[in-house]
């Protein structure tokens, strides 16, 4: 197992105040290696966004340390978290939330326009995660002009197109049909096996979970288990919380 | 992030116009008022604080006698006295265009008194010498198509006498180009004419210095006290404002409602935006989590409402130069003051600033508390 780019460390999130407090995740800790593939999988309302959005740096914890790419997030302040998360996070959305008035290529390009590339390195970068996620013929087309699966794979190109450390999915399938879900989860496959991004994927679905190496699931702010068997829903889920350290 | 302004402006093209329009018509409306205030500011007119107007204590309607004349040059620090009567004759016919201000004079004091008026010194000898001349602005005889020996025929409306005239030269006023729309005669063609009624609409003083005017004023009201035509007597500015003065104070008017004007365009510019960045919140939190900061999401916000500031700035002023020449054009043969009425660069600057300055504050208001909005917020209202 190559060095963690994720590292979770008693990180605990609390809502609300004294009188409506809500645990959300409670003294977590967890390790994400380089190049893998991790489904996150729980029942609704059990902190899998949460997480995802601390490792994201686009939330804070209550307590503890989110340490990705070497680097304890909680020591930024907000000026310093935005160009860490351009060079280090990719997110796909469940609902693709691409900017509507962009072209497919234009929301691909937009990440880098806050890099100091070139409008030739600029192309070339975005010609060539079209061509990987297969979009290169509707890189002109805006996104009410495509399918919610092509949406979802020009999220995807935008993600990967900063070549971050980590790519980070929140239900990238929850809004497609099976067709377009499994072309989705196919990429996020050849991603993870061709270009070795590191994924943590949430997902309700234990098939979209099996595309993953390694399998985690979340209950009432706890890690349970990192078993095939929380991939498919059983009771395995239910043993005991799992130190990932 | 150009491209991103421009296609964020354009996303709902109906909002974007009508936001636009209502800062032009914010704007258009400001200048508007900007001008006729300026119009109408004694400081702004071009008028000599050392001449004195002598007129009829009761209206300008009624005349004075010739014999004042005499006795107002006889009066302390008074260099020189010129009379003029208003003609207003028809020229060629009753369309506005072809009025203009005609005035009988005596040419030797009233090139005197008015100095400002520049004239070659062979036209002006050329004037003098004979009774049947005129002198014309330049741009009125620019307007006419008047050349050196033209006759006009003025057909008398008032006066139960037309004139036949011949122009002699053409004068230029560098400081005050609303001067150039008149000619100027001889009264004592004029008076002839009538018969020699030996009448005059009035009188305009020299003082020889500033601080002596309100002495030459208060003398020259005194000196006729107790005639059968009393005078007034008042400073060419205060004159020229008399008109206006009748209309109340504009100032404070024409302030209010420009600011009324200015404060609502700002509201709805504002709440217009504030709509627009609402709408928005879900993309702006996608913004943030690809690494866009808060000074670029401040910076998109408010260059869009900026955009929108500058367009309806624009236009506004475009507007109301339009506005304003069709106004001048129209309404100056009503008031002569109107002959001014432009918009000038100070008051078109001013628009400008007003229309950007909403812009930015419309787009920076709702833009700061976007950017300091927490991404996850954002980001839970599409989940």
């Amino acid at each position: 197992m190559s060095d963690p780019v994720v590292r979770i460390q008693d990180v605990s999130k609390v809502y609300g105040g004294d009188r409506l407090r809500v645990e959300v995740l409670s003294e977590m800790n967890l390790e994400v290696a380089g190049g893998d593939f991790v489904a996150l999988m729980g029942p609704s309302g059990s902190g899998k966004t949460t997480l995802l959005n601390l490792i994201a740096a686009v939330d804070r914890p209550t307590s503890g340390r989110v340490i990705v790419a070497g680097q304890d997030t909680s020591q930024l302040n907000e000026s310093a978290l935005a160009p860490w998360r351009h060079r280090h996070i990719g997110y796909i959305f469940q609902l693709y939330n691409l900017i509507p008035v962009l072209t497919a290529y234009e929301n691909v390009e937009l990440p880098l326009t806050l890099s100091r590339l070139s409008s030739a390195d600029r192309r070339a970068k975005v010609e060539t995660v079209l061509e990987v996620v297969s979009l290169t013929d509707r890189k002109d087309h805006y996104p009410r002009e495509l399918s919610g699966g092509q949406e979802q794979r020009v999220a995807i190109a935008r993600a990967v197109v900063t070549d971050p450390t980590v790519l980070l999915a929140d239900e990238p399938t929850g809004d497609l049909d099976a067709e377009s879900a499994e072309g989705v989860l196919r990429l996020m496959e050849r991603l993870n096996d061709e270009f070795d991004k590191t994924i943590i994927m949430v997902t309700h679905d234990p098939r979209a979970a099996r595309h993953a190496h390694r399998f985690l699931h979340l209950d009432k702010g706890k890690l349970w288990s990192d078993s095939e068997e929380a991939a498919m829903g059983v009771d395995g889920a239910a043993s005991s919380p799992a130190s990932e350290e | 992030m150009r491209k991103l302004v421009w296609r964020n402006l354009l996303r709902n093209k109906r909002r974007a116009a009508l936001t636009v329009a209502s800062l032009t018509l914010g704007v258009m409306l400001l200048c508007v008022l900007g001008a006729l205030l300026q119009t109408f500011d004694p400081a702004e007119t071009e008028a000599s604080e050392n001449r004195v107007v002598v007129r009829h204590a009761v209206s300008l309607q009624f005349d004075l006698p010739e014999a004042y004349w005499r006795r107002l040059e006889s009066l302390d620090h008074v260099e020189v006295v010129s009379p003029l009567s208003w003609f207003g004759g028809i020229y060629k016919d009753t369309r506005r265009e072809n009025f203009f201000s005609q005035f009988g004079t005596d040419p030797e004091t009233l090139l005197a008194v008015f100095d400002d008026l520049e004239i070659e010194p062979e036209a002006a000898a050329a004037w003098l010498a004979e009774r049947r001349s005129f002198v014309a602005g330049r741009a009125l005889a620019r307007k006419h198509g008047w050349e050196i020996g033209d006759e006009i025929f003025l057909q008398g409306e008032i006066y139960p006498i037309d004139l036949n005239l011949v122009l002699r030269g053409i004068f230029t006023d560098s400081q005050d180009e609303a001067q150039e729309n008149q000619v100027f005669f001889h009264r004592d063609y004029m008076e002839e004419a009538l018969g020699n009624p030996g009448q005059v609409g009035t009188f305009w003083l020299l003082v020889d210095d500033l601080e002596n005017v309100p002495a030459v004023i208060e003398a020259a009201e005194a000196m006729f006290e107790n005639s059968e035509a009393r005078v007034k007597a008042e400073t060419e500015q205060a004159f020229v404002l008399a008109f206006v003065q009748m209309m109340g104070n504009v100032e404070l008017l024409f302030g209010a409602i420009g600011f009324a004007v200015i404060v609502s365009v700002f509201f709805i510019t504002a709440n217009t935006m504030a709509m627009a960045v609402r709408e928005r919140n879900t993309e702006i939190s996608v913004l943030k989590t690809l690494g866009f900061g808060r000074g670029h999401v401040l910076g998109v916000l408010t260059a869009e409402a900026m955009v929108i500031g500058i367009v309806g700035g624009l236009l506004g002023v475009t507007l109301a130069a339009t506005l304003l020449h069709l106004a001048a054009g129209a309404l100056s043969s009503e008031l002569l003051l109107f002959q001014t009425l432009t918009l000038r660069s100070d008051v078109a600057l001013l628009g400008l600033a007003a229309a950007l300055g909403i812009g930015t504050l419309s787009g920076l208001v709702p833009g700061y508390a976007m950017a300091r909005r927490s991404v996850v917020e954002g980001l839970r209202k599409v989940a």
